[in-house]
C-alpha cells in the first residue's frame, strides 16, 4: 500500500521550468545526452553506478507511471466476477500489478466496441463511463477518481491509483457541444478527434474548431491517436492547452497508421503536446527494445517534455515481451537508463510531462471561464 | 371582498410553503423558440408572449422548487445526447440566475432554497426512451442530477406501456421492473404520470419507495387515459407517493377532451404533430379555435379534481404538477405560472385548512424525495449497481 509514497520528495516537475510553448526545443546537455547528476539523485553517491533495474524502482518511487490508456472498464465488462484489489488473472491490470508496475495514473479509455453504430455513441459512452467510476468505486482502498492535476497528486499522496477519465470517442457528443459539457461533468478529461463527421481525413470543421475551443474552456484535452493528420496540424494550431497523441509511437521506425511522422512529432513537440507512446506490439515492434528505440526516436524528434506511456492494457492490443501486463514498467525504465537517460528526463516521461498537461489545461480551463461563457 | 382576502391569505401561505411544481416544460420550449439562446429569452424580464415561465411569475406565483423537464421527443434517432441538451439547458439557467434558482439534488436542498427564498431547481426526465434501454445510462441520468424518471411519454418503450398507446408488454416487463429496482436503488423517483393502468399497478408492486405522478389528475373526474383511475389513487397511502394534479385543459375537463381530439385530426390534417407548439402550428389551432369555440376550464376545475383525490388518496398524497410550457392551452386562472394563488384561494374557499394546504404545495413532495432517498440509502448498502440488459431479461 505505501509503496507510493516511501519518498515524500515533491515530484520534479515541481521544480522544472515549463516547456515553453513555441519554439525549437533544445536539447539539455546537447544531442547525444550523458547521464547526469540530479537534484533528485539517490543521496548515495553511487547510486548512479547501482544496478539499473533498482535505480528503476527508485526513480519510480518518487515519479510513477501516469499510463495513458487502459482498456480495463471493457474487459471487466465481460466478467461475472472480479476482484482487482487481490488480483485478477482475467485481465492484464489489477492493483498488485500497478503497484508492481509502479503505476501512479491511469487513462481509462472510454472507447467503444469496433462496429458500433456512430448514431448510438454516446449512451455506449455513458455505459463505458458509469463501469468506469463503478470500477473505480468498488476498490476504494486501490483506486481514485482523478478530475484534476491536484486530485492526481491528491490520489499519489494517498497511496491510490488516480483514474482519469477518458480518452472517449469524438462521436459521442452527436455534434453537440452541451453534450461535451455534460460529459466533462461526469468526469471526462480526453476526447479523441477521431471518427466523426467533424473531425475526418478533411480535416476540423468549423464545429470541430469550436469544439477544440470549448474543450480547452473546460479542460478537455486533445487526443490526436487515430486522427488524421489534417486534423492534427488544425487541432495543434488551434488548442491553447497541451494535447495529447495517447497511443501513438514513431512511424519513422515502424509505419502504424496511428503512429506519428516526424514533421508531427516536431510539431507536437514544439506546442508543448505529449506523445504517448504505446506497449503494442504491433505499433512498436515485439521486443521491449523496441519500445525504448520508439521512445529514443520520440525523444530526440519531440523533446524529452513531449514523451510519456501508454500500457495499452485490456485493450485486445498484443504487449512486447516482457511487458505483458501493467507490472512491467520497471523493466522498460532500467533499459532506458541503460541508454543513458538521464533521470530528470525520465521523471518527465513517466510523470511529470502528463502532469504538466493536465495541470495546463486545468490553469486554461479556469482563465477562459473567467472571460467566456458556454 | 371575499375573494379578495382569501386571494391574499393564499400568498401569505405561498410565502411560508411554497409550491413544488412537478413538471415545466421551459427547456423544450427554449429548444423549441430559440435553440437554446437564453439571450434571446431572458428569464428575469417577462417572457409572456413566448413563455408560460419566467422568473418574476414564478415569484408571483409562490413557486419554491420546480422539477424541470428534460423531456426529449421519442422519435428522435437517438434520444441520449438531446436529453444532454436538455440537462445543460437547466444547468445554464441555474448558473444564469444564481439570485433566484439554487441546483437540487435531495429534500435537504430543497429545504435550504426555501430558507434562502430561492427557487429549488431539480430535474426530471420525461420517458423511458432517455435511457435508451441501458440501465448505465439510467445511472448517467441520476449522476447528472435527474430525480426522477417518467417511465414512459406518449408511445410505448420496450418495457413499459404508455397509457396512450396500444398495449403490448400489459404493463412492465421484467427489464422493466429492473429498471424501477434500479431507481430505487440510486434514489430516483419513479414517475407514473404518462403510464398505462396496468403499468401504473406493476409499478406500485415493484416499487420499494414512494413514487410520483409527476402531472397527472383524476379519472373519475375526467375520464382520459392521462389521468389517475381511483384503484391506483388508493394505493398511494400504502406506497406514500404522491399525486401532483395537472391543469392540462385536454385532461381535466371533459368537454376539453372532446373538443382536442377534433383539433388534433385538425393538427394532423394540416401536416402538424399532435403537440406541437410553433408559430405556425399555433396558427392552424387560432383558426380551429375560432370555427369551434374551446371549452376553458378553470381553477374550479381542478379544484374539483383535488377534492376527489383527496377523498380517495388523502391529504397526504397530493401535490401539483402544472405542465406549463408543455401544454398549448391552460385554464382561466391558471394561465401561467403565477396563477398557483388563485387555485389556493379556490381552495381555501372550499374550506381547506392551512396545514392541507401546506401539505399540497410543499411537504408531500419534499417527504417524497427525502423517502426515496432513505430507501436508496439502505438498498446500496446491500445491492450493488444492476448489470441486467433488456436482451437478457426479455429475450
Amino acid at each position: 500500500m505505501a509503496d507510493l509514497q516511501d519518498e515524500l520528495h515533491d515530484p520534479p516537475e515541481v521544480h522544472e521550468p515549463p516547456v515553453p510553448r513555441t519554439g525549437p526545443y533544445v536539447p539539455r546537455g546537447g544531442p547525444d545526452p550523458q547521464p547526469q547528476p540530479s537534484a533528485h539523485a539517490e543521496p548515495d553517491p553511487g547510486a548512479g553506478r547501482a544496478d539499473p533495474l533498482e535505480r528503476a524502482y527508485a526513480l519510480l518511487g518518487r515519479c510513477p507511471v501516469a499510463d495513458g490508456y487502459s482498456g480495463l472498464p471493457r474487459a471487466l465488462r465481460e466478467l461475472p466476477w472480479y476482484d482487482l484489489q487481490l488480483g485478477e488473472s482475467a485481465v492484464d491490470t489489477d492493483v498488485p500489478r500497478l503497484r508492481r508496475g509502479r503505476v501512479g495514473a491511469l487513462f481509462c479509455a472510454l472507447h467503444l466496441p469496433e462496429g458500433l453504430a456512430s448514431d448510438r455513441a454516446l449512451g455506449a459512452t455513458l455505459e463505458q463511463l458509469d463501469l468506469a467510476r463503478a470500477v473505480v468505486a468498488a476498490h476504494p482502498e486501490g483506486l481514485r477518481l482523478a478530475r484534476t492535476a491536484g486530485e492526481v497528486l491528491d490520489a499519489r499522496n494517498c497511496g491510490r491509483v488516480a483514474v482519469v477519465l477518458g480518452p472517449a470517442t469524438a462521436a459521442a457528443l452527436d455534434g453537440s457541444l452541451a453534450v461535451l459539457r455534460v460529459l466533462h461533468s461526469l468526469g471526462l478529461r480526453v476526447l479523441t478527434l477521431a471518427g466523426t463527421s467533424w473531425a475526418s481525413e478533411a480535416g476540423l470543421t468549423r464545429f470541430g474548431e469550436e469544439a477544440v475551443r470549448e474543450m480547452n474552456r473546460l479542460g478537455v484535452l486533445a487526443d490526436l491517436s487515430g486522427a488524421s493528420d489534417a486534423t492534427i496540424g488544425r487541432a495543434l494550431a488551434l488548442s491553447r492547452t497541451p494535447v495529447l497523441a495517447t497511443r501513438s509511437a514513431a512511424r519513422a521506425l515502424r509505419p502504424h497508421p496511428d503512429n506519428l511522422p516526424d514533421g508531427l512529432l516536431a510539431e507536437l513537440g514544439a506546442a508543448g503536446g505529449v506523445c504517448m507512446v504505446p506497449l503494442a506490439a504491433e505499433q512498436t515492434g515485439p521486443a521491449l527494445r523496441d519500445v525504448a528505440d520508439h521512445l529514443d526516436h520520440v525523444r530526440a524528434v519531440a523533446g524529452p517534455g513531449s514523451v510519456a506511456l501508454s500500457g495499452t492494457y485490456d485493450s485486445g492490443a498484443a504487449h512486447p515481451q516482457g511487458l505483458a501486463d501493467a507490472s512491467g514498467y520497471p523493466h522498460l525504465i532500467a533499459e532506458l537508463l541503460d541508454r543513458g537517460w538521464p533521470e530528470p528526463d525520465l521523471a518527465l516521461l513517466t510523470w511529470g510531462n502528463v502532469q504538466r498537461a493536465l495541470r495546463t489545461a486545468d490553469f486554461t480551463a479556469r482563465a477562459a471561464q473567467e472571460r467566456k461563457g458556454p | 371582498m371575499t375573494a379578495l382576502s382569501s386571494l391574499e391569505a393564499a400568498r401569505e401561505l405561498l410565502a411560508a410553503f411554497p409550491v413544488v411544481d412537478g413538471h415545466n416544460d421551459l427547456p423544450w420550449a427554449l429548444r423549441e423558440q430559440v435553440r437554446y439562446d437564453l439571450d434571446a429569452r431572458d428569464l428575469a424580464v417577462s417572457q409572456a408572449a413566448h413563455l408560460h415561465t419566467d422568473l418574476p411569475r414564478l415569484r408571483e406565483g409562490g413557486v419554491g422548487a420546480q422539477f424541470w423537464s428534460v423531456y426529449v421527443r421519442a422519435d428522435l434517432p437517438d434520444p441520449v445526447p438531446a436529453t444532454l441538451e436538455q440537462i445543460d439547458c437547466v444547468r445554464q439557467l441555474i448558473d444564469r440566475y444564481p439570485a433566484d434558482l439554487r441546483a437540487a439534488l435531495t429534500a435537504a436542498d430543497m429545504e435550504a432554497a426555501r430558507a434562502e427564498g430561492r427557487i429549488a431547481s431539480l430535474m426530471g426526465a420525461e420517458g423511458g426512451h432517455s435511457i435508451a434501454n441501458s440501465l448505465g445510462t439510467l445511472r448517467g441520468l441520476y449522476a447528472l442530477g435527474v430525480r426522477y424518471l417518467t417511465l414512459t411519454h406518449n408511445d410505448n418503450v420496450d418495457w413499459a406501456d404508455s397509457a396512450t398507446d396500444e398495449p403490448r408488454a400489459g404493463g412492465l416487463t421484467a427489464f422493466g421492473r429492473e429498471v424501477v429496482r434500479e431507481m430505487n436503488r440510486l434514489g430516483m423517483l419513479v414517475d407514473l404520470s404518462h403510464v398505462a393502468a396496468t403499468t401504473m399497478r406493476d409499478a406500485l408492486d415493484a416499487s420499494s419507495a414512494p413514487v410520483v405522478f409527476s402531472h397527472s389528475s383524476a379519472r373519475a373526474v375526467c375520464d382520459h387515459p392521462r389521468n389517475i383511475p381511483d384503484d391506483v389513487l388508493e394505493r398511494l397511502p400504502a406506497n406514500g407517493g404522491v399525486a401532483m394534479v395537472t391543469f392540462v385543459p385536454k385532461f381535466v375537463l371533459q368537454a376539453a377532451v372532446e373538443w382536442t381530439a377534433a383539433a388534433s385530426e385538425n393538427l394532423r390534417a394540416h401536416g402538424f404533430h399532435d403537440l406541437a407548439t410553433t408559430p405556425e402550428a399555433m396558427k392552424v389551432h387560432q383558426a380551429f379555435q375560432e370555427a369551434h369555440p374551446r371549452p376553458v376550464p378553470t381553477a374550479a376545475t381542478v379544484a374539483d379534481h383535488l377534492d376527489h383525490m383527496r377523498a380517495v388518496a388523502g391529504i397526504d398524497h397530493l401535490g401539483i404538477g402544472g405542465d406549463y410550457d408543455g401544454t398549448a392551452f391552460t385554464p382561466d386562472g391558471l394561465n401561467d405560472v403565477s396563477g398557483y394563488p388563485n387555485l389556493i384561494a379556490e381552495l381555501l374557499d372550499r374550506g381547506w385548512s392551512k396545514a392541507d394546504l401546506a401539505k399540497l404545495t410543499w411537504q408531500n413532495a419534499v417527504r417524497v424525495l427525502g423517502a426515496a432517498e432513505d430507501v436508496s440509502r439502505e438498498l446500496r448498502a446491500t445491492r450493488a449497481p444492476s448489470h441486467a440488459t433488456i436482451e437478457s431479461l426479455d429475450g
